[in-house]
């Protein structure tokens, strides 16, 4: 379904991807794991189409997204990236002073299926409906993440890439997050997270630990500390 | 393409949902200039402004016939008005003169009421500085008219005498001098009457009333960008990340916070000229006399041309508010950038002090700033345009483009190293 291969970056003269290669099969949940700033966001944002490689492909489902680099010119095929992913950032993507109504009504292609996403579909999943007439501004940490996830879905894309979606939420949310995440997998979508998160490893069938910029596989039964070591 | 629509939408939606709360701000904004200004107007009233010129008087023979001489010139209305005389020696006199602290120094000759009297016509010298001021300009066209004046006066006094000698009318000769007197003196005491009369004003062809009211609109409209945060303020990182991967790109972006932030403008003005109806409907003595104060002397102009203007005035300012948002990034830095930008910038361009009365190199940069044009433009809804709308409206239109361009420029600019 993913197929990344020698993916490199830069910012400036400092290199973060040195040559990133990993695949993602239909179903299958990806974690990527490493220590703060290793380029983890750096890797999802590209996949998300967010940021140009220096060099590389990127392929989704067969599908070039991205391509060519080095010495050419690197090349993007933005209506794949968009069809084929939903992106969930670390800061949530909300116009505050608007409601989660209207918030989601800019994504979803139509009010339709908002309403219908909203009273029987994923969004009434993750108890979104209940607050939809909120402004986003008033809403907790936990909600303004599902109204995050919500956005993303908002085209039923097959691959879901979320950057740290845990992060500075209670239990109750990560719960609540990772059973969302389970459901989608059980819906054959596939799942790249970045996470510092044990439970949300758990979910996980491969585990890559990036470290200096390289994308190593590490047995995804590694926990812990165990797991710290290798970055 | 339904994309940039909805997103769009959405920004409008957001605009008149968030309309009352800036318009509040605005107008809280607006107590606080118009406190400034009276305040201003208030300061200046207990000072009225007047033409001071020192004049260094130096008396060669100091006898009681020049002393009066010198107390009548003193006390004459005209003079008193715009001189204060000096009494000082020559060589100060030269020195003050040189340090500028006098506006013209006047030499009175030996035995000058005595000349006066027996027809020896003694000369009066009057030094001016070199850089002539105001003052010196306006007491050289004093003594100029009064020399003019005498000189009238003893032609038509010798003329009469020679014309008596020649047919011997000699009995008759005071009666015609004193005939002769009595026109002069009423002529001269009508002073005004020798002068062509021109009205110069340091603002230019508005009145003092118009070119406040016009510096005021523009520092409102400037300072008003403060409430336009809701809708100005540039979207957080990631969900600008959002619309570019939808395909909704920085320039549209940009373009739709332009438009919002004129909607803002458009509806904030109309609100004004609301509240300005209301005021007119329930105050219409007061509201006669301000109108009769700010359009005087107003040309003929079409409704047509002045909604025109004020839609540039408004775009202009639109404009400016899109770019210091998208500069400062922030809406606290917007906010500590947009007081003293348009603070220094009106200055600059005679919005508190008028151009004619700032130095020159500051009168030079402040052309260059768009608040000049702005202040203009707003002077011609008093005044009228005449012919030079069309050049204003392009010099708008041209820093309408200026700050857009600089705005998405600057926006681009972040968006990469957010990144």
């Amino acid at each position: 379904m993913i197929t990344a291969a020698d993916v490199t970056s830069s910012y400036g003269r400092r290199r973060v991807l040195k040559g990133v290669s990993f695949t993602a099969a239909r179903g299958e949940c990806v974690g990527i794991v490493g220590a703060n700033g290793c380029g983890k966001s750096t890797l999802l944002s590209i996949l998300a189409g967010t940021l140009k490689p220096k060099s590389g492909t990127v392929a989704y489902g067969g599908r070039t997204a991205w391509s060519g680099g080095r010495t050419g010119r690197i090349r993007c095929d933005r209506e794949v990236i968009r069809k084929m992913t939903g992106y969930v950032p670390q800061e949530d993507p909300l116009i505050p002073e608007l409601t989660v109504y209207d918030n989601l009504r800019l994504w979803y292609p139509d009010k339709r299926v908002l309403r219908r996403e909203l009273s029987q579909g994923f969004l009434q999943l993750m108890g979104i409906g209940a607050f939809a007439g909120t402004r986003a501004d008033r809403l907790s940490g936990g909600m303004k993440k599902r109204v995050s996830i919500g956005i993303a879905m908002a085209e039923a894309p097959p691959i879901l890439l979320l950057d740290e979606p845990s992060a500075a939420l209670d239990l109750v949310c990560k719960a609540d997050i990772r059973a969302y995440l389970q459901t989608y997998l059980e819906r054959r979508g596939t799942v790249v997270i970045t996470t510092h998160e044990e439970s949300e490893l758990a979910l996980c069938s491969k585990i890559y630990v990036m470290k200096d910029g390289v994308l190593q596989q590490a047995d995804n039964r590694l926990r812990g500390e165990e797991l710290a070591k290798l970055f | 393409m339904r994309r940039k629509a909805r997103y769009l939408y959405i920004e409008l939606k957001k605009t008149a949902g968030m309309f009352p709360r800036m318009l509040l701000l605005a107008v809280a904004l607006m107590i606080l200039v118009g406190g400034i200004a009276f305040c201003g107007v208030k300061a200046m009233e207990r000072e009225p402004l007047a033409v001071g010129a020192d004049i260094g008087v130096v008396v060669r023979e100091d006898d009681r016939m020049t002393r009066m001489a010198l107390d009548y010139v003193e006390n004459m209305e005209s003079a008193a008005q715009i001189c204060r005389f000096r009494q000082v020696s020559e060589e100060e006199g030269m020195n003050m003169l040189a340090d500028g602290e006098l506006a013209a120094l006047v030499l009175l000759p030996e035995g000058l009421v005595d000349g006066i009297m027996y027809g020896r016509n003694p000369s009066v010298d009057v030094v001016f500085p070199k850089n002539a001021r105001l003052e010196a300009m306006l007491f050289r066209e004093l003594t100029e008219s009064g020399a003019g004046l005498l000189r009238v006066a003893q032609a038509q006094i010798y003329g009469a005498d020679d014309t008596a000698a020649r047919y011997g009318l000699g009995d008759e000769l005071s009666a015609v001098e004193a005939g002769i007197d009595g026109y002069n003196l009423a002529f001269a005491l009508d002073r005004l009457s020798i002068y062509d009369e021109e009205t110069v004003s340091a603002t230019g062809r508005l009145s003092v009333a118009q070119h406040y009211a016009s510096s005021g609109i523009v520092l409102f409209l400037l300072l008003a960008g403060m409430a336009a945060y809701p809708v100005m303020q540039p979207e957080p990182a990631a969900f600008r990340k959002q619309l570019v991967r939808a395909g909704v790109g920085g320039p549209w972006q940009s373009l739709c916070k332009w438009l919002c932030g004129l909607c803002y403008m458009l509806l904030l003005a109309a609100a004004m000229l609301v509240l300005l109806w209301s005021v007119r409907l329930c105050t219409p003595e007061a509201a006669e006399r301000l109108g009769e104060l700010l359009v005087s002397g107003r040309r003929r102009i079409s409704a047509g041309v002045c909604m025109g203007m004020l839609f540039l005035v408004l775009t202009t300012v639109t404009s400016f508010h899109h770019m210091i948002y998208s500069v400062s990034g922030s809406r606290t830095g917007s906010i500590l950038f947009f007081f003293p930008i348009s603070v220094a910038m009106l200055y600059l361009s005679g919005g508190f002090v008028p151009s004619a009365l700032l130095p020159q190199t500051i009168r030079g940069v402040g052309a260059a700033l768009p608040t000049s044009c702005l202040i203009r433009a707003c002077g011609g809804l008093f005044t009228g345009y005449g012919p030079e709308a069309g050049r204003l409206a392009a010099q708008l239109g041209m820093y309408t483009a200026a700050f857009g361009a600089a705005a998405y420029a600057a926006e681009r600019f972040r968006y990469r190293r957010c990144k």
